[in-house]
Order: C-alpha cells, then structure tokens, then sequence
C-alpha cells in the first residue's frame, strides 16, 4: 500500500472516479504536508487558462491570481471578478419562489411554502454550469458563502506568504452600491428595476 | 497410515480467516496438529485441502488426495470461513427481490442512523464528513409494497392484499431475482400474512413456471426491530446461499474421502450446525466465537470459572469474558456496517494485531496506530513485498523477539534491514529517536490500547481482573500477553503452545446446537395475584412449545434421534422499562403454577444482583418478558484434555536454540532462545526468554517466567 494517494488517485479523487471504500481511506488518513499542492497541481492541469489557481473555491470555481489581481474564475474561463465581491452576483440565477417550481424539486406533500422559501440557483454565464444553489426566506439578501483569508492562509498554515498581501474584506456592498445608484438614477425607480435590473431579476423574469 | 501407533484423527476444525486457512487436527488421544495454508477465495476447498494436508504431514501422513482412507476415521469436521463476510463487504451476493409492507419500501436507504458509522473508528463517528448510508442490499427497483397491516398485538388490521403480493412476484421474477425476501411489520407477533403472501408467491411463480427460493423474516428471525430483521432475512437470501454452496464443495471433498459425517459450521452464538442448516445466515461471524468457546471449554476441563480471552491476530484485537462459565451474549451486533438480529458470544474488538500500521501525523508528529493492517498481502515491511509502512511486527522484529529465519516455522524469510530502515526514516528519525527506543514505545502503546480495551470491558461490568485468568492466543498474543497485561491485576496468565489456531481449536469444543428465539410482550406486575402470573406463564409456555416444535422438527431432520436433543428453555428479563435484559435459563420445561414463574423471576434477581449489584434491583417496576428463546443441543465428540506427568522444571537441553540480543525496557538483554515443541509439562523459563514454535513466537521480558503445567497450559507468572 502507498503511503500517501499518488497523483493519478488524487485526480480520480477530484474527478469523482474512486469508489466510496477508497475516499473514505483518504480521508481518515493523515494528508501528506504538500497535499494542498499537489492538489493545486492537478487542478492547474485540468483548466484551459494561464492563470494561477490560488485556492478553490467550489466544484467549479477558483481563485486564481491575475496580474495583481486576484480574481474567481469558472472552470470554463468565465470571470467573476474580485475575490472579496460575491460572485453570485455576477451569476444568473433561476429563482423558484412559486409552487409550481418548487414542486419540480420537491414535488407533492414534499414542497415548501413559498411564503416561508425560495430557492436560488446559480449558474455560469459562460458555460451555464449550476454553480451553488441557496435556499432562503424570501428578501433575504444573497449569502456569500465563503470569503478566505488567503494570505493567512499562505502564510500562516503553509508557511509560505505569497508576494503581496491582501486583506480580506467582503466588498461586495460596492457592487450593490453601484446598482443602487444606477437605479437612483432612473426616472421611474419601478420600471426601470423591472428594465436594469441584476441578472438575478432578470432570470426570475424568464424563468 | 494403517500402522496402530498413527494417528487416528477423529476432529478436523478449519478456520479460513481473510489471508490464512487454519486447520486444528485432532486425535482420540487428544494430540493436536496444526496447518496452514493460503485461503483461496474462489473456491474455498483447495486452500481448505491444502490446509488439511499440511496438518496430516505434521504427523507424517501423506492425505494422498483422501484415497488411501486416512480421513476415514473422522468423526467430527467443522468449517468456518469468510465467504459471507466477504459476500457482504463487496457486495456481490445474489440478486434478491424484496416484498415488503406497503410504505416501508425504503427501508434500506433510509436504514438507521447508527449504520451510517458502524465498524467506525473512533475519530470517524466524530468526523461527520466520512458517514456514509451503505449502498442498499436490494436495489429500490427490485423493493415491491404489499398493503397489509398487523398491529402490535398481532391483530390484523388491514387485510394482505393477495393481488399485489402476485403482481410484485411476477415483476420480481421478470427481473430476474434469484430470491425473494418478505418482510411485514410485527410479523414476530403474527406471521399469518408473511405465510400468505410466501404461499401466493409461491403459487405464481408456478404459474409463471419459474420459481426461487422465498424467505419470509418470521421464519429467519421472528424479532423486533424490522432494520435488522430486514437484513436477517435478506442477507439469508443473498449471502448465505452462496455460502452453503462453497461448503458443499468441501463436504463433497470429504464424503469422497471417505469421510461419514455432515461439514458443520459454527453459529455466532457459539452452536454447531450441519452446512444444510436452514438459517446459515447464523454463521456470518463464527471465526471469532471459537476462541472464546475454546477458552470456556478448556476453563471447565481444569477447573477455571472466569476467564478474559484475548484474542492477538494480524488484524484485530479481540477480548471477551467468560464469568462463571457463562458467556453473555449481544443480541442485535452490527457486522460489515450491518445490524443484525442475531444472538451472538460478546467479543469486544480493536484494530490492534501485529500487522496494524504505524504512521506519524506530519501534523502533530503523533503517533497513530492503524485501523487498517496490512493483512498477509503485501504484509509488514519485512516481508519486503513491497508494503512501505511499518507495522507492530516490524518492531518485535527490530526489537530481537521475532526471530527473522523461523517466521512461519521459516516459510517466510523475513528482511530485518528493511524494516529496521523504514521505521528509522518513517518514525524513529521525525521523532528524533534511537530506533530501538522508538520500536520499543511503538509497542508500548499499543500494548496499551489492548490493555484498556481489556480493562474496560472488565470494569464497565462492574468486575474486577483480579478475579479473572486471562488468557491470551491468536498468532501474536503470546508475543505481546506479558505486554498488553503490565500493570493489571490478574488471578492468573497462560496461553497454549497450540495459540496460533486456538479459535479453530474452540470449533471443536462446542456441542451441535441452534438457537431458536422470538419476541413477545409479557409483563409480570410487581404484586401480580397468581390468576396473572399463571396467564404469563401459559403465553411463555405456548412460546417455548412453538420454538420446540421447530427446534425438533429441524434437529430431525438433521438426522437425531428425539431423545438425543436436549432442550433449554430461555426467557429474556428484564425490570419494567430498563433496556437491557439478562438471559434466564429456566429451571423447568414448562411453568406449571405461580411459584415456577417466581423461582424464574428470582433466578432473573439473582443473576441482575450478580452482574450489577444487589442494591441495583428494582422489582417495583415489575418484569417484562419481552424475548423467549429455546436451545436445541445435541452432544458431540470433543478434544481431550488430559493432565499428563510433570518433569523436572529443568527444560531438555535440546530445547534450547541458542541466544539472541533482545531490546526490552531501555536496555539490551541476552535472552535464551527455546523450541516450544521440545518443552515438557512442569518445565520452568525465566525470562528474558523466548518461545519459537513455527506458528507463533512467546516472549518472556525479566522477572516474569513461564511454566508448562500438566494440562499443556502455560503460565506466566
């Protein structure tokens, strides 16, 4: 037995191609101290684009370092911009806030009550992969699941601080911001919500 | 082999455990001969031969295929193996179609919690990312709803719809199932609908002009609980025939060799059953109930009433208790990440054997032990067959107590540099340790989790080791006895030259027995009047006389005589609304007045203030009877265990191999190297010493020595 899952399991790993028996194995075994590398590796291979992969971030998306930047990216090459935006934000979104469309998830007795929760799914622009999926009261503003610390991260826990350090604030209010005054600036706020609205609203529309 | 001072063998056990086939060989004069081969999971008669032939040429008999009748003489020839155990970690049994209670048909994937992280280690039921539902045993194509309903007194409150018992038949038979399971829920109470609806499928599948075998789970195992009734039922449809058929062979391979008597196999209550036994389910653990029926069977032929087994293989640690010669028994086990309902001998089992890795956390630099081992294949670093992690039996190896050419009596060679090499650069150098300190604390810790696992089983019953003789087998357990029992207080410690195949060896102490038990709902109210009592008593009664009917007609059919079959009646007792019960053997057949159901229930009180404590009796709450059980026994032919006349404690000179430097305790010793096949009864060794016999390897550390007394035991003391 090897002592630690070489490279060829690791991308069956990542791939979904092991059997259950095996994932468990490596998960109730100690990781090897480069595994977060290797893992960075494998993945690098996997994308068409240049760019660094800093950290994943989902199925689908990463962090990668562009120029200064750093940015997520879908495993298509679609950008989401800053790392510190919520790149739901950038995303479409199919919004089942009806009972009729919560029923294709969860039909009969099975389905939740409107009134009480929507269910948002979110999905590439560029390749239309279903990225994340919340499900949340009604109003409720769009979470943002996950803003890391990566300098921590690569200073702190790798031990090997990247070049240029970045603190990570949720900035996401400045695209918000940038909405709301857009909106501000339209001569019929409720019109042109329905006209200019985020890709959120817009996919609700449609669907 | 005509000549009379042979060997007449009269007892062939085999133990097939996942990488070595085990045979014990026994003579009507008691002399043992063991053999070894590899098991071969294909067919397990070959490696089951091969075994057989290596234990004969232990005696210097060639089996020449069996033609030449040196089996003939056998009388008793017992098998247990790891097909179904195997059958059901793969997952390969066969296709099974399941009828079941209209609404329940995702049993299997809903299953219960506790299957989620069962045979779990410890940090796994903690790390809630590794649960897991297990993958179903019928696929939920292959699940039909049939609309009935029996309540829980056993009334039926919706009729079995007949018609979807024959539709759900027909579409199973066009599957292609090779089975069909029936479960009904509370068909332990009342099984009228699970016969129904069996007899209907029955009748289609003639129709249909094509039939397979219909299990219903009253008749499998009339219990509560449906999970585990469920799996009962199913794994007896899906893993248990396959089973039958592996041991078929093997019988076949004996009758042509002249052999008379049925293949048995062993129970996980500790019975014996013909491998025509219809419930062979029963058998799913059977290889390490042996050992603890060895260890009472061998405890009662010399006079020892409390024993602690302590079972060392390559991949586990197994400890059980035998107390007062009673071995208690856990009711619903889980195995292979399945529960069951199934009686079976407590065995408390670690992930702690000789071939269990050894690993650092790159984190911490902690050291970890296992869970997994690396089994025969690719085995320790010093089988140097390409494994790379050290295991425990690299350290006895580096340490000096394994001695590299005599592992497997020299079948395998064993390369002391490469494991001296992998455990330096894997562990002794990252924790900046000498090589020998860090082998030698590598033991130590794994000495110790034996040692909890022994005193928790021990103390969380409320006794104590001091009133307990530990002893210790499996392949490693001489190797680590004095080890694992540093700094317990024990009445006595012993092993037996013969550790190595010590389970299979119990095989053969046990008598033919099956085990026939249902659930029921009786209640004895604290100050029942006698009309009450004697209306308990006529339910319990009726019960026994069911379990009876059954045990008889079976045992008949096996082949005994009516009068060779005793019969014990069991009643599971407990106070009103606690959970556990304790099994009551009745003093009598049939309870016949009100004063037979108290003598029961003070036999209940008695044994409760034994395992607890008197003060923990609560009879105020009543008395529930909420399992009854029958036990079928028929007598059998065992080992003999014979005192023999002691010599001087002065061992023959032969015995002695020569010296070797062994690391123990910080220091460097010159321990005498002793063959364990030379040495007599009433011989004595002071350690440090060690004992080499082809099969397993006894360490003696100082100030401890060993004694062979005139039972063929022996004690360190």
């Amino acid at each position: 037995m090897d002592k630690y899952p070489p490279k060829e399991v690791l991308k069956d790993l990542i791939e979904g191609k092991l059997d259950w028996r095996r994932v468990k194995q490596i998960m109730s075994s100690p990781k090897d101290a480069d595994r977060f590398e290797k893992y960075l590796a494998l993945m690098q291979e996997r994308v068409r684009w240049p760019e660094k992969i800093l950290l994943p971030l989902g199925e689908h998306l990463y962090i990668v370092a562009k120029g200064k930047q750093r940015i997520v990216k879908c495993d298509c090459g679609c950008e989401f911009g800053d790392w510190r935006e919520n790149w739901k934000l950038k995303a479409l979104v199919y919004v089942r806030n009806t009972r009729q469309k919560l029923a294709e998830i969860y039909p009969g007795p099975r389905s939740p009550d409107p009134a009480w929760c929507e269910i948002r799914e979110f999905y590439c622009p560029g390749c239309g992969t279903q990225l994340e999926v919340e499900n949340v009261p009604p109003g409720y503003p769009v979470t943002f699941d996950f803003l890391p610390d990566i300098d921590g991260f690569y200073a702190q826990w790798l031990g090997k601080p990247l070049s240029e350090q970045v603190s990570a604030e949720d900035k996401s209010v400045k695209v918000t911001s940038q909405w709301a005054r857009e909106l501000s600036r339209q001569p019929t706020p409720k019109v042109a919500r329905n006209a200019r609205t985020s890709s959120a609203a817009r996919a609700k529309r449609a669907g | 082999m005509t000549s009379e001072s042979s060997p007449q063998p009269m007892i062939v056990t085999c133990d097939a455990g996942g990488t070595m086939t085990d045979i014990l060989l026994v003579d009507a004069a008691g002399r043992f001969s063991v053999g070894k081969a590899s098991t071969t999971p294909q067919d397990e008669s070959a490696g089951f031969w091969e075994s057989l032939e290596d234990a004969f040429s232990q005696w210097g008999v060639t089996l020449d295929g069996g033609a030449n009748g040196a089996l003939k003489p056998l009388k008793v020839s017992i098998y247990t193996g790891t097909t179904m155990l195997n059958t059901l970690l793969q997952r390969r049994g066969k296709k099974v179609g399941l009828i079941i209670t209209k609404g329940f048909e995702d049993s299997f994937v809903v299953e219960r919690g506790m299957q989620a992280v069962a045979g779990y280690s410890y940090a796994d039921r903690l790390h809630t990312v590794t649960h897991a539902h297990n993958a179903p045993l019928v696929p939920r194509k292959l699940v039909k709803g049939a609309t009935e309903r029996i309540d829980l007194f056993g009334k039926a409150v919706i009729p079995l719809y007949e018609h979807e018992v024959r539709d759900a038949t027909k579409e199973l038979v066009e599957a292609g199932v090779e089975a069909i399971a029936i479960l009904f829920l509370f068909s332990y109470i009342n099984p009228a609908h699970e016969q129904a609806a069996a007899r209907i499928a029955r009748a289609a599948m003639k129709k249909m002009g094509r039939e397979v075998p219909v299990f219903i789970s009253s008749e499998v195992s009339p219990t509560i609980r449906e999970l585990a009734r469920l799996n009962s039922v199913v794994i007896q449809a899906y893993a248990a025939e396959p089973v039958r058929e592996q041991l078929f062979r093997i019988e076949k391979r004996l009758h042509d060799a002249g052999v008379q008597y049925p293949l048995q196999t062993m129970l996980a209550y500790g019975g014996l059953a013909s491998v025509r036994y219809p419930r062979l389910y029963e058998s799913v653990v059977s290889g390490p109930v042996g050992g603890l029926l060895g260890a009472r069977f061998l405890g009662e032929s010399v006079g020892i009433n409390n024993l602690i087994t302590a079972d060392m293989g390559g991949t586990s640690f197994d400890v059980g208790l035998v107390t007062e010669g009673k071995i208690p028994l856990v009711r619903e086990p889980e195995f292979a990440r399945l529960m069951f309902n199934l009686p079976m001998v407590t065995i408390n089992s670690v992930g702690a054997g000789a071939g269990t890795y050894i690993r650092l956390d790159p984190m911490t630099k902690r050291i970890m032990l296992g869970p997994e081992s690396a089994g025969a294949d690719p085995g320790p670093v010093c089988y140097d067959r390409g494994n790379e992690i050290p295991t425990v039996v690299d350290c006895d190896l580096i340490l000096g107590v394994v001695n590299p050419d005599y592992y497997l009596g020299g079948k395998v060679k064993l390369n002391k540099e490469k494991a001296l090499a992998r455990f330096r650069e894997e562990i002794a150098q990252p924790l900046g340790l000498d090589v020998y300190e860090a082998a030698q604390g590598v033991l130590e810790l794994i000495n110790a989790v034996m040692r909890d696992q022994i005193r928790s089983l021990v103390l969380a019953k409320g006794y104590s080791t001091v009133d307990y003789t530990l002893m210790a087998f499996g392949g490693a357990g001489p190797m680590h006895m004095a080890g694992f029992t540093e700094g317990l207080t024990l009445k006595g410690l012993m092993t037996v030259p013969y550790a190595a195949a010590f389970s299979a060896f119990g095989c053969a102490t046990v008598d033919y027995s099956h085990r026939y038990q249902r659930s029921t709902h009786m209640f004895v109210a604290p100050a029942a009047e006698a009309p009450a009592k004697l209306a308990v008593a006529k339910d319990l009664n009726r019960a026994w006389e069911d379990l009876e009917t059954r045990a008889l007609a079976e045992m008949m059919a096996e082949g005994f005589a009516r009068d060779a079959v005793h019969l014990q009646q069991v009643a599971f007792i407990r106070y009103g609304g606690q959970l556990d019960d304790v099994e009551v053997f009745s003093p009598v057949r049939r309870i016949e007045s009100s004063e037979q159901l108290d003598a029961l229930i003070a036999r209940f009180e008695d044994l409760y203030a034994r395992i607890y404590v008197s003060g923990a009796r609560f009879p105020e709450a009543g008395f529930q009877i909420l399992e009854v059980a029958v036990v079928a026994t028929v007598s059998k032919v065992k080992p003999l265990i014979e005192r023999r006349p002691l010599s001087p404690p002065e061992p023959p000179s032969r015995a002695l191999k020569g010296m070797r430097q062994v690391y123990h305790h910080g220091r460097r010793h010159q321990a005498s190297i002793f063959e364990m096949g030379e040495l007599e009864p009433g011989n004595v060794i002071e350690g440090v010493a060690v004992i080499e016999a082809p099969n397993t390897t006894l360490f003696v550390p100082e100030r401890k020595r060993i004694r062979f007394d005139e039972w063929g035991l022996i004690w360190m003391e």
